[in-house]
Formats: structure tokens, C-alpha cells, sequence
């Protein structure tokens, strides 16, 4: 079993197989909501823009799990959201990313690489954690997806080689990525 | 009439609108993620495509979630 043997439902509801990314460095994206940590966007897009010549993709999958749940709803969170114009990395179609409902893929990734915390030294770790503590405590337990902006970066075999929790910038993961490449 | 610029998945707007039925107001929902005429207007009234943006002229408007803006907002109508 490996990465390569799924298969993923694109924005116009065609099937497309991730052996098309073979050889390739990917990162593959929980991103859905626009919303709280929208200038991951905006990151991941640097991200995108920096590496694809040297066969770097950036696999967005859009998820409304985590919607209407934002961490906190004071001052410290901005109170918009952002439609995601602008992207040029590929989004496919909507889908859940935890839970029974969620697609393959994304149980396959999180049982490779398991849940190790949030870097508490985000500006958005304590509120995030707060928010689900309270309101959704079965999500911290197990390895599954926590929120929005959960990326795994697989190298060129199609190797599942690292976890990056919301609380990880992308701008962060930029060495891990030129590693591989 | 009252227009709310939003997409689906956008809590903010989601409690706009919320906000907005609780205190009896009627509005419309315009949402610029399935239509690109929204969006441009949109655009056009707050320069950006951040949303929620509520609007009744299309001139004077609230972005995001703010009770006091809106309020005062509604008052002018």
C-alpha cells in the first residue's frame, strides 16, 4: 500500500489517481476553510510558486469538518473570511478528512504519521486548543485531523516523511521541502 | 434592502445572517463563491473579496461580524 495507490475525486468530480504525482515532492493539505488560518493560503502559495519548477505539487483538499468552529470569537481572530482566489496549486473536490466519513486517503495519512501535539508557540495553538478542549474533546484524542491546515509532505518514493500540525507555519516547512527536493 | 455578500463555509457570515433574522431584518444572501457578478460587486464595495460585507446601498458598508457596526448601519436605513 502506498500513496500512489489512491485515488481522489477533482473539483469537477472526475477521478484522478495519485500515481499522476509519482516522482514528484508533495504536500498534501487539509484547507477548506478560509477562514482563521487563511494566510496559510497565502503561504502554501509562496510555497507552490518557490518550488513546482523542480517538481514540487501542493494537493489541497477542501474540508467543511472544522467550519463554523473557528478557535475563540474575540479580537484575536479576525471576524472575515477570505475567498481563496488566487491559488494556482490544485484543489480537488470537497470531502471529510476525520471520522468514519473520511476519505481514504486521509485515514491511510494520518495512521502513517501519528498526531505529536501542536507547537504551543503559535499565536493561535492556545486559543485553538482551548476552543477544542471545550467543544470538540474527542478530536484531540487519536491521530486524526485536528483542523484546518494539517500538511503531510511525502517525497519522491511516495513516502509518507512528515506531519505538520495547523500551529506549523508553511513558510516554516520550506528547509524540509528543499531537503527532498 | 439588506444584502449580505458571503460563501458557504464562512461562520462569520453564518452569524450575520444569524444576527441579522434574530433582529427581524430581512436580507438578502449574495453569495460570491457561485456567482462571479457577486463577487465583482463585492469587490467593487469593499475592495477585496473578504466577506462577510453587509450593504443596503451598496455604498456604506460593515465587513465581518461587528453587532455595533451593523446596528448602526441599520439605523441609517
Amino acid at each position: 500500500m502506498s500513496i500512489y495507490d489512491f485515488t481522489v475525486k477533482t473539483k469537477r468530480g472526475e477521478d484522478k489517481s495519485l500515481s499522476d504525482y509519482r516522482g514528484k515532492v508533495l504536500l498534501i493539505v487539509n484547507t477548506a476553510s478560509k477562514c482563521g488560518f487563511t494566510p496559510q493560503f497565502e503561504e502554501l502559495q509562496k510555497l507552490y510558486d518557490a518550488y513546482k519548477a523542480r517538481g514540487f505539487e501542493i494537493l489541497g483538499f477542501p474540508c467543511n469538518q472544522f467550519a463554523g468552529q473557528e478557535p475563540g470569537s474575540n479580537d484575536e481572530v479576525q471576524q472575515f473570511c477570505k475567498l481563496n482566489y488566487g491559488v494556482t496549486f490544485t484543489i480537488f473536490a470537497k470531502g471529510d478528512v476525520r471520522g468514519e466519513t473520511a476519505q481514504p486517503l486521509f485515514k491511510y495519512l494520518t495512521a502513517q504519521k501519528k498526531f505529536a501535539g501542536f507547537d504551543m508557540n503559535h499565536p493561535i495553538a492556545a486559543l485553538l486548543l482551548d476552543a477544542l478542549q471545550k467543544n470538540f474533546p474527542e478530536y484531540l484524542a487519536g491521530d486524526g485531523i485536528k483542523w484546518n491546515f494539517t500538511k503531510f509532505l511525502i517525497d519522491r518514493n511516495g513516502e509518507v516523511v512528515a506531519r505538520f500540525e495547523p500551529t506549523t507555519t508553511p513558510a516554516s516547512i520550506a528547509k524540509d521541502i528543499e531537503q527532498l527536493l | 434592502m439588506v444584502k449580505v455578500y458571503s460563501f458557504d463555509g464562512c461562520p462569520w457570515c453564518d452569524k450575520v445572517k444569524k444576527y441579522l433574522t434574530a433582529r427581524g431584518v430581512e436580507y438578502e444572501v449574495r453569495d460570491i463563491e457561485e456567482n462571479a457578478d457577486f463577487a465583482a460587486e463585492c469587490e467593487k464595495i469593499s475592495g477585496d473579496l473578504t466577506v462577510p460585507v453587509t450593504t443596503i446601498d451598496g455604498k456604506n458598508f460593515v465587513l465581518g461580524f461587528d453587532k455595533r457596526k451593523i446596528d448602526e448601519l441599520l439605523a441609517t436605513a
